[in-house]
């Protein structure tokens, strides 16, 4: 799959970053709350899953215009290994909603948004 | 005819600061993935519009303008003249202007919000393609 058209990667990348400021924008804002860092400011979880959705999609679309391409990226290795590690995290200890599992979730996603923004930097 | 923001891109490009940071390596680079943080870090602020976030969300806005003043700063004449550059500044004037409106007014506040900042995401990744 490639994009023929020159606007339709920046738009698939923009929709890319809205999903990430619900994703990980809510996540961050539900271990704050966790921590007791901000108050209770209600139901979160739409958003954050509304947000996911979008950046797998969105994510997918990108990887596979040039999947070669971004398998030889190693910001794109480390992103991947990170985001299958934070995913994996966020579906099964972030649940028990501990302060641990808090400072935990902040650091991977923290970690993955770096990683995947060096993609850029490391595209030869 | 005089023109302010011209004038204040070409004193910017004359500077020192402008040179290190478009010379350096991984200036720019690491100011920009600062700025993508911000944006993970506070995007849920845009989509509460509960009251008591405000502290936080002006911590995320001061963020977002702290680093994108300096990515600014590395390319101002670049960044002068492109058009997605200057939708993105109207974007962010209107945007700074309906946060100055009444807390009462939340809800409209939230929704005009999120539409521009939509717009803002587009026409700054179009800055990066141009």
């Amino acid at each position: 799959m490639t994009f023929e058209n020159s606007w339709l990667f920046p738009v698939i990348e923009s929709t890319h970053v809205m999903g990430l400021a619900a994703f990980v924008g809510t996540v961050v804002l539900a271990d704050l709350r966790t921590l007791g860092a901000i108050p209770d400011i209600g139901p979160l979880t739409r958003w954050t899953h509304a947000g996911l959705a979008v950046m797998l999609l969105t994510g997918a679309a990108m990887f596979f215009s040039d999947s070669a391409r971004y398998l030889h990226n190693p910001a794109f290795q480390v992103k991947i290994t990170l985001l299958v590690l934070a995913l994996a995290g966020h579906f099964t200890l972030r649940r028990s909603g501990t302060r641990f599992t808090a400072v935990i979730s902040l650091a991977l996603w923290t970690s993955v948004v770096l990683a995947a923004r060096a993609i850029a930097d490391f595209d030869v | 005819m005089y023109n302010p923001l011209l004038e204040l891109a070409r004193r910017l490009q004359d500077t020192s600061l402008r040179l290190d940071l478009s010379q350096s390596t991984w200036a720019v680079p690491i100011i920009g993935a600062i700025h993508v943080l911000a944006i993970a870090w506070f995007g849920g602020t845009v989509l509460i519009p509960d009251a008591q976030l405000r502290r936080f969300r002006r911590i995320g806005l001061a963020m977002l303008l702290i680093t994108g003043a300096l990515l600014f700063w590395s390319q101002p004449l670049r960044l002068y003249y492109s058009q997605f550059f200057r939708v993105k500044l109207l974007l962010l004037v209107m945007i700074l202007m309906i946060y100055c409106l009444p807390v009462r007014l939340a809800r409209w506040i939230m929704l005009l919000s999120l539409m521009l900042w939509a717009g803002v995401i587009f026409a700054s990744r179009g800055i990066a393609y141009q």
